[in-house]
């Protein structure tokens, strides 16, 4: 019986949430062992501000990101676009005034759009064209900059608190989230893009139009990011880094997987993500508190990687690995 | 008294297709599919089927021909949505399924915009839509399961739901008679699962008229009311199976063709077989494959299995090789027992040297000649002294293959990917002629090459034989067994069912 | 007849390379035109020094791409063995450099294991294997900037002689050998194999889990050796090392002409690619154009020459 009700079908509904949702029982547990190590430190209002301001932060990145990986290619783009984005929003700025915010999300869709073609037309692995962009935005952006972040001062409100305690920039990006589950779980685009995450050449002899949707699907990654990141310029204060760090391109990636979200595509999603990067922001956040080594918590993420991308490879036989 | 027009639903006329001016995939083909019936269109690998088929959905255009719709004439769909406007909708052999998606998307797919309103899916009404002709055609799954949950012939009924749901979709009308084209629909499925999908089927042909691709005699022989028979792109024969007395037999000659002339060799050589026993089989079982498979090779023995397709004999040779595990029985190779998940690599070790004719699988397409005759021979060329490749002793290797196996290249530098096909066969064959393996496994060699490929072919593999190489052919041609095979097992529905002698077995294949 | 059609097959087949070259001679020829001293003395020996260790770099890497895989470790590897070498040279003497070899390899076979046995996508295992790496870095030296006074370490690699400094004939040995091993033996034969048919390599007898995890472990080895010779160049390192060298490293390969499908290239292809890069880079450098801009270039020539080299007529499917 899988419909929900008022009565005692909810316990096996829990259940089989959780079976398909493993990510769920990782995040309790976490929860439960950095409470019980550091309470102090752990269980405050201000941890968990913190945490809930990482956690969107980590969304806003992840979620573009993982409608491409559905597909079973890979999307690195994201964190070139909102540097970059944020570079054209102070160079912009005298031109265009507060509309220059804008060119972010507009940066974004082109962005999305450029990969997606090159990606189908000259069928590169996506992994490596997306890196490389990163790389050359990313250079785009400490050219432009000279070097220093810059930040652009008026546009505060967006993340004006609204009503106390809770993060403005989490309300706002809820309507995100909810627009991207809804796109890949109600809609015939998601539908096809999971179909062709699972089995691409089936997709075509189905009469889906691979090309259109795989194109799609970057656009749509390159437009998630770029609408998340207007939220996140002022979240992360008024501008964007000038340097590319390493981590804050993988830390989504850690979420997608962890989420449960196949690199090999097919099925997963946003939603998933979502779980993904509260749990990994939980682990993270619990990390700091423990005041291990940064150079330890690095490694820990990177093993942390590698051992959510073993787990959930674990059911790839017959699939030619490279 | 229902007349042949209105029986008629799909005919073809003269349908012609020649690709890139020199192949001719099909040559004035005319076939019928009429109502309450499966007709069935069989043929050898190459002889024109999935081209006839792909025209029927859209997929290409035909060079000349004519397409009747219930007796009136209409041009040829041009994309797979207009064929199934007229009633045609395909179920391919493989990669039809998307295992990711739930039952009720995956049968909906591609038809979504009937069931949108504001971007947004109507869920439900495609789930109620989905459960009416699963229960319809009474298809043993839920809506919500995951295409990957149900039994494997149960997926391929939902891919027949599908398909027939596609026509009613687009032809606004569920009480159309659709014509779904079923493509080798039972190659992945096990005996068991065979028998299951075709009592299905029988039962759906009130009101879906199915034209069935295949080469598996046996089902065709049983399943179909007509059967259409192709050889090199042209109509052979005609049977109506209702009418006609028509032998399993009857239908293999029409396929692979009568004309003895085309061999012109005739191997005099009378094989020497010792008592020495290279491998031995013993009860070897794989549920769904075979079962009770016992057999030994002798030195210099060739041993052919053969059998319809579906018969569990490309099973066995692959589970010699390595390619597949097997779950019952013992395989012994040289004395030694072997282990059932053991990796190619490792029976090579073991001097067992497996070929397909399917050259995809296991030439470097992108490499040289040179460098695929050298691969497997690699402890040939190395230098005396250091373990170092001497390109002279390599070049040399190539030359004496592609003279002895009288290959066309401009070089033994050509990249392989240029050559014709007789040629790439040629090469993997002169490989392992070099290589000369202790057990050499043969399956379909001459698959879809011309007459002097293949005599040079069969040349090289009798002085194999002669040299002390043990064989096993796989194949699906009669006359490869008799000119090469010794000993020759015939496997039906995975057992073996008798052992034959050449002679015996040429003349059975007469009659 | 047959010798015009032979021109045809070698042209095709070599097309990138040829390509590249005139590329290669028309950077070098464009930079001497702007820059003067750009080939005299002193820009050779600028020139040769950013290679060195960079080419060694980039022949691991070869090998793994050859094979059909991609390994983002390189660059970590190569700064965890300079840092081991800066850091406890003192302690061990000489027997920094195998201890840091040894530890590249084991990365290296991990990466292989990763790949392999646990069916993760070479990409993925290596990115994360490489954040580990860094961590463990970055635990090491714990940020700092450690200087190397061991002066007969240094003289591994500064040590000139015939004009060219010794690193200079590091990297062409390795070279030379690495040619070798892919042209001559069989090791190098195996890896074209796995490269141009996963399954076909195995039916032709090679144990195909065994030789990739080889592969890496090569790939570590030489990354680790770069790193050893980079220190002994430098004489300092910090986290700082290598941060923006995996786009060109990888850009260095492919623009040699070695495919990312696999079964193609080769290390001879591969200085031919780390010439134009670094020479790209040291000409940007001496005219002066930002570190960002050379980042852009690198980027887009990454991109341009994974599409030249791509051999579309053997994957159909593409992620």
């Amino acid at each position: 019986m899988k419909i929900l009700g008022r009565n005692k079908l909810i316990t096996p509904v829990i259940i089989q949430t959780l079976k398909t949702h493993p990510v769920i029982l990782a995040l309790i547990a976490l929860l439960v062992i950095f409470s019980g190590l550091y309470p102090e430190r752990f269980l405050t209002p201000l941890n968990f501000k913190t945490i809930l301001r990482q956690f969107v932060t980590l969304t806003l990145f992840a979620l573009g990101p993982s409608i491409v990986v559905v597909t079973g290619s890979l999307d690195l783009s994201y964190v070139g676009i909102w540097m970059l984005g944020g570079i054209l929003v102070w160079l912009l700025m005298p031109i265009l005034g507060m509309f220059s915010i804008l060119v972010i999300p507009l940066l974004g869709l082109g962005t999305g759009l450029l990969i997606g073609v090159i990606q189908v037309k000259a069928k590169i692995p996506s992994f490596i064209l997306t890196l490389s962009l990163l790389v050359t935005y990313s250079g785009l952006t400490a050219t432009l900059s000279g070097g220093y972040p810059r930040s652009v001062r008026g546009y505060e409100f967006i993340t004006a608190t609204l009503i106390p305690y809770l993060l403005t920039a989490f309300l706002w990006s809820i309507p995100i989230i909810i627009v991207a589950v809804f796109i890949m779980k109600r809609t015939r685009i998601g539908t096809y893009l999971y179909a062709i995450g699972s089995n691409e050449e089936g997709a075509r002899l189905a009469g889906i139009n691979v090309d259109k949707y795989k194109i799609l699907a970057f656009t749509l990654s390159g437009l998630f990011t770029g609408i998340g990141s207007i939220i996140l310029y002022q979240h992360l204060g008024g501008s964007a880094p000038v340097e590319l760090n390493l981590m804050t391109v993988v830390w989504p990636l850690v979420a997608i997987v962890l989420g449960g979200t196949p690199l090999i595509g097919g099925s997963g999603g946003p939603q998933r993500t979502i779980l993904g990067a509260l749990t990994f922001t939980v682990f993270y956040r619990g990390l700091y508190l423990s005041l291990l080594h940064p150079e330890m918590i690095q490694l820990l993420v990177g093993l942390l990687l590698i051992v959510s991308i073993v787990v959930s490879a674990r059911g790839l036989k017959g699939v030619t690995i490279t | 008294m229902v007349t042949q027009m209105d029986a008629s639903l799909v005919e073809v006329r003269g349908v012609s297709k020649t690709f890139d001016g020199v192949v001719r995939a099909l040559d004035d083909v005319s076939i019928e599919a009429r109502r309450n019936e499966i007709v069935g269109v069989v043929g050898e690998n190459g002889a024109g089927k999935s081209t006839l088929m792909k025209i029927l959905v859209g997929l290409y255009p035909p060079d000349k021909g004519e397409l009747y719709y219930r007796g009136r004439r209409v041009p040829f769909p041009k994309n797979p949505k207009e064929a199934a406007k007229r009633g045609i909708s395909i179920v391919y052999q493989e990669k039809g399924v998307i295992s990711s998606l739930k039952v009720y998307q995956f049968l909906l797919l591609g038809h979504e915009d009937k069931y949108v309103k504001f971007s947004r899916l109507q869920i439900d009404k495609m789930k109620k839509h989905a459960r009416e002709i699963l229960e319809e055609l009474h298809v043993k799954c839920d809506a919500e399961d995951f295409m990957y949950e149900p039994a494997l012939s149960t997926q391929k009924m939902v891919e027949i739901a599908r398909a027939i749901l596609s026509v009613r979709l687009e032809c606004g009308d569920d009480d159309i008679t659709p014509i779904i084209i079923l493509d080798e629909p039972t190659a992945p499925l096990t005996v068991e699962e065979r028998r299951e999908l075709f009592s299905d089927i029988l039962n759906m042909k009130k009101n879906v008229s199915f034209i069935f691709v295949s080469h598996i005699i046996p089902e065709v022989m049983e399943f179909t009311d007509r059967v259409h028979v192709l050889r090199d792109g042209k109509l052979v024969a005609h049977y109506d199976l209702s009418e006609e007395k028509i032998t399993e037999e009857d239908l293999f000659r029409a396929i692979v063709g009568r004309e003895s002339s085309e061999y012109i060799y005739k191997p005099e050589v009378k094989r020497v077989v010792s008592e020495e026993v290279v491998l031995t089989v013993k009860n070897l079982t794989k549920n769904g494959c075979y079962y009770d498979i016992s057999f030994d090779l002798h030195k210099g023995e060739c041993i052919g299995i053969f059998g319809p397709a579906g018969s569990g004999k490309s099973e066995i040779i692959k589970t010699i090789a390595g390619l597949i595990s097997f779950e019952g029985g013992v395989l012994i190779i040289r004395g030694q027992k072997v282990k059932a998940d053991e990796l190619p690599h490792v029976r090579l070790g073991r001097g067992i040297g497996y070929f397909s004719g399917e050259t995809g699988k296991e030439l470097f397409l992108n490499w040289p000649i040179v460098k695929n005759i050298s691969i497997v021979n690699i402890e040939k060329i190395l230098r005396k002294l250091i373990p170092v490749i001497s390109f002279n002793a390599e070049k040399k290797m190539a030359e004496k293959i592609v003279q002895r196996m009288r290959i066309s290249a401009p070089s033994v530098n050509t990249d392989c990917y240029s050559l014709s096909g007789g040629s790439k066969q040629k090469v993997s064959v002169g490989k392992w002629f070099e290589r000369s393996p202790d057990i050499f496994l043969l399956e379909d060699p001459t698959i879809g090459i011309d007459v002097g490929a293949r005599e040079d072919i069969y040349e090289t593999t009798l002085e194999m034989n002669k040299n002390g190489t043990s064989m096993i052919l796989v194949s699906d041609d009669p006359k490869e067994y008799s000119i090469l095979c010794d000993k020759i097992m015939f496997v039906k529905d995975g057992r073996i069912q008798k052992v034959l002698s050449p002679e015996k077995f040429r003349k059975v294949m007469a009659t | 007849m047959a010798g015009l059609l032979l021109y045809r097959e070698w042209f095709r087949r070599n097309m990138t390379t040829v390509g590249a070259m005139v590329f290669a001679i028309a950077i070098i020829a464009g930079f001497q035109v702007i820059i003067p001293s750009f080939l005299r003395y002193h820009g050779i020996i600028t020139l040769v020094y950013a290679m060195s260790y960079f080419l060694i770099a980039a022949l691991g890497l070869t090998f793994v791409i050859m094979m059909g895989s991609f390994d983002f470790s390189v660059v970590s590897l190569l700064k965890l063995a300079a840092l081991i070498c800066v850091l406890y040279i003192d302690k061990l003497g000489f027997l920094v450099i195998p201890l840091a070899l040894l530890i590249s390899v084991g990365f290296g076979f991990i990466n292989g294991l990763l790949v392999t046995k646990f069916n993760v996508p070479s990409f993925m295992a290596t990115l994360g294997v490489s954040i580990v790496v860094e961590g463990t870095a970055l635990y090491l030296s714990k940020g700092f900037l450690h200087i190397m006074y061991d002066k007969t370490f240094r003289a591994l690699a500064t040590t000139f002689i015939a004009g060219l400094p010794s690193i200079f004939y590091w990297a062409m040995g390795i070279w030379i050998v690495s040619i070798f091993i892919a042209m001559c033996l069989p090791f190098g034969r195996r890896t074209y194999a796995v490269g141009g048919n996963l399954i076909g390599a195995g039916l032709s007898g090679i144990n195909v889990a065994r030789h990739r995890i080889y592969v890496f472990m090569l790939s570590g080895l030489l990354a680790g050796l770069a790193g050893v010779l980079y220190m002994a160049q430098l004489g300092g390192g910090s986290m700082e090392i290598g941060a923006d060298m995996a786009i060109p490293l990888f850009a260095s390969v492919v623009a040699g002409g070695t495919a990312l499908t696999g079964g193609v290239g080769g290390p001879h292809r591969t200085l031919l690619g780390v010439i134009i890069i670094t020479w790209i880079e040291a000409g940007m450098l001496m005219l002066a154009i930002g570190h960002d801009i050379q980042m852009v270039v690198f980027g887009l020539i990454a991109i341009g020459m994974s599409i030249a080299t791509i051999d579309r007529r053997r994957i159909k499917i593409i992620k």
